[in-house]
This record gives C-alpha cells, structure tokens and sequence, in this order.
C-alpha cells in the first residue's frame, strides 16, 4: 500500500532536495548559534556593562553649607529651603512646548530657557536646573501643569540667606553659579555644572570647609528614567559652621555710622588682631548674586564708578596723610634722630633749596616738641624730622612694621599698598628720587599708600605694647604674633600719651570728640588727593567732590590697656577730625555699650 | 489493531509535541516581557493558542490535496482582504495592517505568507520539468506574487513583503530552474536594488543605515538595535533568571512581546536557553522537510518543503536582528511573538504537514 513505482522518481528528486535544503538551513542556524556564543559567552560581560549603565544613575546628593556665624554664635550666612525647577532633558517630548511654557511661568527668556536644555542632551539623564529658587507662585503653577510638561519637575534644596543683607557683605562675599573657570580649576573635584561656589570673601576663602562633602544616591531606573528601587546611598557631610570674629552688632553701627558716606571701617581688638567690624561702602546685597542675575543690573554693579563690590577695607589705597607722622615719629625716636623734649621752631613753611614746603598752619605753630608735633599735627616739625632721617631709613622702618604688604588676614584679593624706595622710583619713573619727596612722604602724601586695614595692624602695635599682630578675621585661628616694633617700652609710653592729646589737649586735631567719659586716643589725617584743593586751605564746598580730601581718623580706648582701636576713611570727605573721628567715636561708644561697661542711655547722653 | 488506533499512531506526534514545547516556551517569555503593565497581552495569546489548534485540527483533517483546488480561490480573497485594509484598516502608527475585529486584530498580510506558500506549491505541482524553469515559465508567477507584494508595500510593511518574496524566490530554487534564468534574475535583482532604496520611506532608510552602523542615531533608529544586542549579550552563559532580566523588565527594550521576543529569551535563559529554543527549531523545520521528502506526491513535498523554507526565514531573520546580523525589520519569531494572525497561520501550517505525513499512509 505504501510505496508505489510511480512515485520512486519523485522520492529520489526531493531527497535530494531536501537534503540540500537541511543543509542550507543547519549552516544558516550555525551561523546564529556561533553568534550568539560569541556574545553572550565570549563578549558577555561587556554586554553586562552596558546593561548596567543603562539601568543604574548615580544622582548626586548636595551636602548642606556651613553657615557663617559671628563672634557670638548670631547666624548671618544661613541655608533656608528653596524649590528649583529642574529638567531632565531625556524626559522631554517637545522642546519648544516646555521651554516656551516654562520661559513663560518663570517670566526668563525663551531662548535662555533652550540653551539650558539643549547644553543637557549630551547627558540627557541628568538634571538641569532651569530656575532656582523660583517663588510659591510659581512651583504652585508648575505642580498644576506637571502632567502636560513631561520632563519638568520641581526638587526641594536649600539656598544661601544672608540673612542682614548687605551688612558685612564684603567679610562674607558671596556664592554664584561656577563659570566654566572655575570648573576646570577644580576638575577631578566635587563640583558640577550649575553649582554654586563662594565668589569672594569668607565664602570663597573658607570654600573648603563650608561646602562639605556631596553624597550619592545610586538608584535603578526603566527605560523612561522613572526610579525603580535605591540600589545604595551615601550621604552628604555637611559643610562646617564658621565662626568670624565680627560682632554683629557692631558691624552695624559701624556700618550706620559711615551711612551713605564712600569709605572704610575697621575695628580690631589691639590685644589679639581680632577684627570686631569691617564695613566698606557702598556695599550690595550678595543675595542678589544667588539666582542668575540680569544682565543689566550686573552692568550697573560693574561699571558703578564707586566699585560696591570692592572691599576697600583691604583693597582700597589711600595717602595716609597725618597718620603716617606717627611712623615718622617711631622712627625718629628708636633711631634717636630726635628726642621728646627736642623743639623745633615752625614758621608756617620749610625751606629745602629754593623751594618752601607749607604747613598746614599757614601762621606757624611757633616752638613745637615732640607731644605738641602730634597733637597739632605740625608739618614742619616733621619736614624736619623726615629729613633727618632720609628716606631710605624711613621706608626700611615703614616696610618692617607691615606696611607695603598684604597684612595677611587671609581675605581674597588684598593688596598690599605702597612705601617708596629710591629704588622703587627708578624702576617705576626711570627718575632719581627728590629730597621733597623724602619731606611730602613724611606727612603721609606723595607715592605712599596704605589700606584702612593695614592702619588698624601697624597703630595695634603702636597702642599693645609694640606687638604686631596678623589681623584675623575667624575664632578659630590662634594670633599670630608677626614681630616687635623696634622701639623702647618708654618711647611708646610718650607716644601713647601724645595720641591722649590729640582729643584731650589743647588744640587738638581731634578734640571735637572729647569726651569726659571715656579715655581715647587717637591720630587724625587730611590726606590730600589733588595739589592746590586741599581743605586745609579752600572752604570744603568749593571743592569738586573728586578733588575733596579723604578724612581718616584712628581711635582706641582706654588708652592704657587698650580694648579696641578703631580706623575710619572717608573718602573725598574732608578734615579728619571733623568727619572720620565722629565715625570712630560712635563705634568705640556702642563697643562698651555692648560690653555692658555702660549703658545705652550714657551713651546717647554724651553725645 | 483498531482502524482507529491506526489513525492516531500515524499521526506526527514528535512535530506535534516540538511545536507545544516552543509555544510552552513562547508563553512564559511573553508573560516575563509584559507582566510589569499588564496580562492582557498574555491571556490574549493564550487565547489565539487555543483558537490556533483549532484551525491545526481543521488543516489536518481536511486533505490537503483540495488545497490545489482552493489555490486561485485563496489568492483572490487574500487580494481582497488587502485591498481592503489598505481602504478601511486600522491606522497604527502611519500604518494600516490590521483589521480589528473587537480587541483582537487580524493582519491579512500573515495570510498572504500562507497563501503564496500554497499557490507556488500549486504551480510547481502542475507544471513540471525535468530540467528546471525557465525565464518564461516563472513571469505568470512573477506577475500573479506581485500583486499582493506591491499591495503590503503600500501598508506599508516591508518585512512582511521582503518575507514573501525571500519565500517565492526559496521555493522556485528547491523546484528548480535553469542556470540561465538564475543568472538574468539575478541581473535584473541586482539592477533593480538602487530603485527599491530610492522607493523606501526615509524611515526604512534609517533603519538599514542604523543596521550598518547603530550608533548612527543611539536613542533614534539605531535604539532597538543596541538594547537588543544589550539584551542578548548580557544574558551571558546562562541567563539572568526568569523575570529577572533588566533590560525587559524595565522596557530598555520596546516591541520586546513581538518582534524583539528573542531577546527576552536570550538575557534571561542566556546562551543555554536560546541555544536550546534554536535546537527545538532545526527540529522542527528537520521533521517538516523529512515529511515532505516522504510525501505522496509532488504538491505535498513542495507544500512541506515551503513550510519549512517559511518557518526558516522567519526564525533566522527574527534571531538575526535581535543579535545585529539583519537590520531592524518587523519579522516574528513563530510561535513565541504574540500576534493573532501569525499564531493562526503558523498552526495551519503545522495542520498541513501533519495532514501530508498522514495522508501518505493512505491512498
């Protein structure tokens, strides 16, 4: 019944077809299973790999800053919570639907909001932050709108609060979105696209210690990015608190007391270097720097003719005038060129060669000693005094007390000011150096400069005892006692007791502030910035603002002991005694106020 | 003996039980590849399995030898029912390929695949020659698989057609033609490949491209492609473990229950596992092509003979485009991607050769 003859032809024909076919199909199947071999066997675990990248992120977790406190523990750099508006650009359907719609509920830029996005895509599973630290209005309308704007989401963080705005703004400085700078600069380190980093002052100085220590979160997602599980987790080391030696409350008298007025303020403690108040105006409010800043308010700070953003307690130069006698006067004694009882005789001029060097008093002070030099600040006792010496010695003298030089605070950007040297005039003005210079530069004018800072330091010295010490602006730095002035414990008595005369003598520069309650001494200097418009000579409003001297004042009380010396500047501001001792005056009144030594009522009745 | 235990002993019960295997297989791979949405998919599947032996016990018990008959019929309705889809089909994704009848969809062009299969079974049957076709024997086939090629062009589906015509073009080789006309075909093949691209949609374009260098477009077109062979690689020796592959159960890979179902197999079952679903295959297709070595007559081999050639394409261009062998073309893999129409069709196909391999022990 099976096989019939007729179809044996048949049989062998597709036998042989067949087996032909079988051939073809088993080659064809070999192909696929020695390709399979080699990639899941052979290649397996590189396939593992990228299996893992796919399906494993590691998000970073932003360690919370330290904050920033006073001396008393009173928090004036904070962390408050914040909402960012962040995108994850893989997640997006439509470009230009989200970033239309975010550009329009954040009220930024179209364009602005693209770029953002569009600098994402090449790690298109990471977050962007297209708006921080946006208002309870604005995450109110994102949260409506969440399921139309795929991609788009709002995280909790915290943001910076300065939190008496502009008040110690320049000690503090200010955080800001890292430039593409500073990123290289700390390649291999902690730092991301869009994180903030301390711009200046403490901020930028302590970076290190504030920022702490990101932690990661490793997490598995799906295709979408959606989070699965948390696969492990490290978490942030917060940022360390740092404790500056500012009193807060001084700061802002300090800071009230220089008002609208351009100038600088330091208090220190002579005793440590402690800084109490550093104030510099005009100032900014450094949360203006938190979230991206338009473009047009950055121009106005940048080309505002007085620089807010210039911390002219460490960076401003100035002549220091008057103030500069009281070097000229250290040196005079220590190099024994002069003694305390020694009188010179002030005709109202000095002559050198053909040339007649004015004093201030145009009458003349008459017989003038050492005190008297000082508490009338006579020109040509220190014509005389200056000549002595030369300026080779008085410039060695001057650089070895500190001046010259950065103070090393520890601050960003300090400078270090300006003492001539014969030397220095050469290489600077390719011109020998003139015995008038040596006589302007032993009133404070001329080439010598010196910041607000570099005075507090150096009349420190003059008022503990002879000790320079390093300013310093944290609790936690140990003084640092720099060197001694070259100078006898008896001469700095007589010194010490001249700066008393200058507020409490008769005819004292500063006796405007005297005042019976307190023992004050002090310096005052008229630093002259255009030849021929002093005040000592014009009447103050007939003078161009620009050509208006610069008043300093320094004072320090009790003046045995001294507890706190404060320097004050005002720039274009006139007579020394009359603007800047007031200024000094009001800080040193609220620092024992605020030590408890008197009360408050006291001290607004003495004024 | 019984007429009736004669019956069942002559039934093929090793294809039989090969085909259960690999659907058994199939159902757990898709349950593994869908059951983080939802099981729809999967009780749907089981349903069309249910419905498919069905149709394999009709196919057997109907003698296949009325096939010769029913051949123009079949290509006259299968052209209508192409025709219509292309007039009132459901529009997918810029595509028209499914009728759906309730929540069930029927795809004519799976169809199609049958019908060509029987019609060149049909043709080589009658008109025979001993020294193989020639050019003028193989323009009315040409002329009348054309039609219903040109007709899934303009779905449009190019892996269904490219299946057809790949299936036509083995078959008429297994019946022979002559060398001249194999030399002019290819010729004429070989001229033709510059048009047939400058027909393809920009799409199908960037698909082939991304084919020949996936990294063209990683998260575009050349995306399946990569997390396929991520899929696959990473199964390693042997497998990530039921239900715990990661790039199918977190959806790193899409259309992974049809056209992409080998991968699940190969990330959780590793080498082993598709190794072994291969071997189950070369089985299979090995039984297919011995019952038609062993058919009664002519129709029957060529008819078994195309089967096999069918199931072959399918499974190595299915397999080949899961590891990065063949460019990213829409072919399932039978009896393991889900897919209504291709299970009807594919256990139709099994109802054939068991109805041949039957039949040759009676007259």
């Amino acid at each position: 019944m099976k096989a019939s003859i007729s179809r044996l032809p048949l049989e062998i024909e597709f036998k042989k077809k067949g087996i032909i076919l079988l051939a073809i199909i088993i080659l064809l199947f070999s192909a696929l299973v020695l390709r399979l071999m080699y990639m899941q066997v052979l290649q397996g675990s590189h396939y593992e790999g990228l299996s893992k990248d796919n399906r494993i992120r590691i998000l970073s977790i932003k360690a919370p800053r330290g904050k920033i406190l006073d001396r008393d523990g009173i928090v004036l750099a904070d962390n408050r919570p914040a909402y960012n508006l962040i995108v994850i650009p893989k997640d997006i359907s439509d470009l230009n639907v989200v970033s239309s719609r975010v550009s329009e509920i954040l009220e930024i830029d179209h364009q602005e909001v693209e770029k953002k996005i569009k600098a994402g895509l090449g790690r298109p599973f990471e977050p962007v932050c297209v708006g921080r630290d946006i208002s309870f209005d604005q995450v109110a309308k994102v949260e409506a709108e969440i399921f139309s704007l795929p991609g788009v989401s709002i995280e909790a963080a915290t943001e910076r609060d300065y939190v008496y705005k502009d008040l110690a703004c320049h000690a503090l400085g200010y955080l800001g979105e890292i430039s593409k700078k500073e990123l290289r600069l700390h390649k291999g380190g902690d730092y991301a696209a869009c994180d903030l980093i301390g711009k200046n002052g403490i901020e930028l100085e302590c970076e290190s210690i504030l920022r702490g220590k990101k932690g990661k979160r490793v997490i598995q997602v799906d295709a979408s990015g959606r989070k699965q599980k948390v696969l492990d987790e490290v978490y942030p080391v917060p940022g360390k608190d740092t404790r500056l030696t500012i009193d807060k409350d001084l700061q802002a008298t300090a800071k009230n007391a220089l008002g609208d007025k351009v100038g600088a303020i330091v208090a220190i403690v002579p005793a440590t270097g402690d800084v109490l108040a550093m104030v510099s105006r005009p100032g900014f409010d450094p949360n203006m720097f938190l979230s991206p800043i338009a473009p047009e308010m950055w121009d106005q700070i940048i080309h505002n003719p007085l620089h807010p953003l210039e911390n002219r307690a460490l960076r401003g130069q100035y002549p220091p005038g008057s103030l500069f006698k009281i070097i000229v006067a250290l040196d005079g004694l220590s190099k024994g060129a002069i003694t305390p009882e020694e009188k010179v005789f002030c005709p109202g001029y000095f002559s050198l060669g053909k040339r007649k060097f004015k004093c201030w008093k145009t009458s003349g002070h008459g017989e003038v000693d050492f005190v008297k030099a000082i508490r009338e600040s006579c020109d040509v006792y220190f014509y005389t005094l200056g000549k002595l010496l030369g300026i080779d010695e008085l410039s060695t003298y001057a650089l070895n007390l500190g001046l010259g030089k950065p103070t090393g605070i520890g601050l960003p950007e300090e400078v270090s000011g300006l003492i001539p040297t014969k030397a220095w005039k050469v290489a600077r003005f390719n011109k020998p150096w003139q015995g008038g210079e040596t006589l302007i530069t032993a009133i404070g004018q001329g080439f010598v400069l010196v910041t607000p800072l570099q005075v507090a330091k150096v009349m420190s010295a003059v008022v503990n005892g002879g000790h320079i010490y390093t300013p310093k602006i944290l609790v936690s730095q140990s003084s640092t006692l720099e060197g001694e002035i070259d100078i006898s414990e008896d001469h700095l008595s007589i010194i010490r007791e001249a700066l008393r005369e200058v507020v409490e003598g008769p005819h004292g520069t500063g006796r405007g502030i005297r005042d019976p309650m307190f023992s004050i001494g002090g310096k005052t200097g008229t630093a002259q910035v255009a030849r021929g418009f002093t005040s000592k000579l014009h009447d103050e409003s007939d003078i161009p603002y620009k050509y208006r001297d610069h008043a300093w004042f320094f004072g320090f009380s009790p003046v045995k002991n001294s507890e706190i010396l404060v320097v004050a500047v005002v720039e274009h501001g006139g007579h020394g005694g009359s603007i800047a001792a007031p200024i000094v005056m009001d800080v040193i009144k609220k620092y024992f106020f605020l030590k408890g030594a008197m009360n408050e009522q006291i001290v607004k009745d003495s004024r | 003996m019984s007429k009736l235990s004669k019956i069942v002993d002559n039934i093929d019960w090793r294809v039989i039980t090969i085909v259960f295997f690999i659907i058994f297989i199939g159902l757990l791979c898709l349950y593994s590849a869908t059951n983080v949405l939802s099981l729809i998919i999967f009780w749907k599947q089981v349903i069309w399995v249910g419905l498919g032996v069905f149709v394999m016990l009709v196919a057997f018990i109907i003698d296949y030898r009325t096939l010769m008959r029913m051949a123009w019929p079949i290509y006259v309705i299968t052209i209508i029912l192409l025709v219509l889809v292309l007039c009132i089909g459901n529009e997918i994704a810029g595509a028209r390929r499914w009728f759906s009848i309730g929540t069930l969809g029927f795809q004519p062009s799976e169809v199609a695949k049958g019908m060509v299969i029987i019609l060149i079974a049909f043709y080589g049957a009658k008109k025979k020659h001993i020294d193989g076709y020639g050019l003028r024997d193989l323009l009315l086939p040409f002329v009348v698989l054309l039609v219903p090629t040109l007709l899934i062009l303009a779905q449009p589906d190019l892996g269904t057609a490219g299946i057809i015509v790949l299936i036509a073009i083995c078959m008429f080789f297994v019946i022979g033609i002559k060398k001249s006309a194999f030399v002019t075909t290819l010729f004429i093949m070989i001229g033709l490949l510059p048009v047939a691209w400058l027909s393809l949609k920009d799409y199908q374009q960037a698909r082939i491209l991304s084919f020949l260098d996936p990294n063209r477009d990683p998260l575009g077109t050349g995306y399946h492609a990569i997390q396929s062979k991520i899929a696959v690689g990473s199964g390693g020796l042997l497998g990530k473990g039921f239900l715990h592959g990661t790039q199918t159960q977190l959806m790193f890979l899409p259309e992974h229950h049809t056209d992409f179902i080998f991968s699940v197999v190969a990330e959780e079952w590793g080498f082993i596992g598709s190794a072994v679903v291969i071997s189950l295959y070369l089985l299979l297709i090995t039984r297919i092509v011995s019952v038609g070595i062993k058919a009664k007559d002519r129709f029957g081999a060529i008819l078994c003979f195309g089967i096999a050639i069918y199931f072959t394409l399918h499974v190595f261009m299915n397999i080949a485009m899961a590891i990065g062998l063949a460019p990213v073309v829409g072919v399932p893999l039978p009896f393991i991607s889900y897919g209504g129409s291709f299970m009807l069709v594919n256990m139709a196909c099994i109802g054939i050769v068991l109805s041949v391999s039957w039949r040759r022990f009676f007259s």
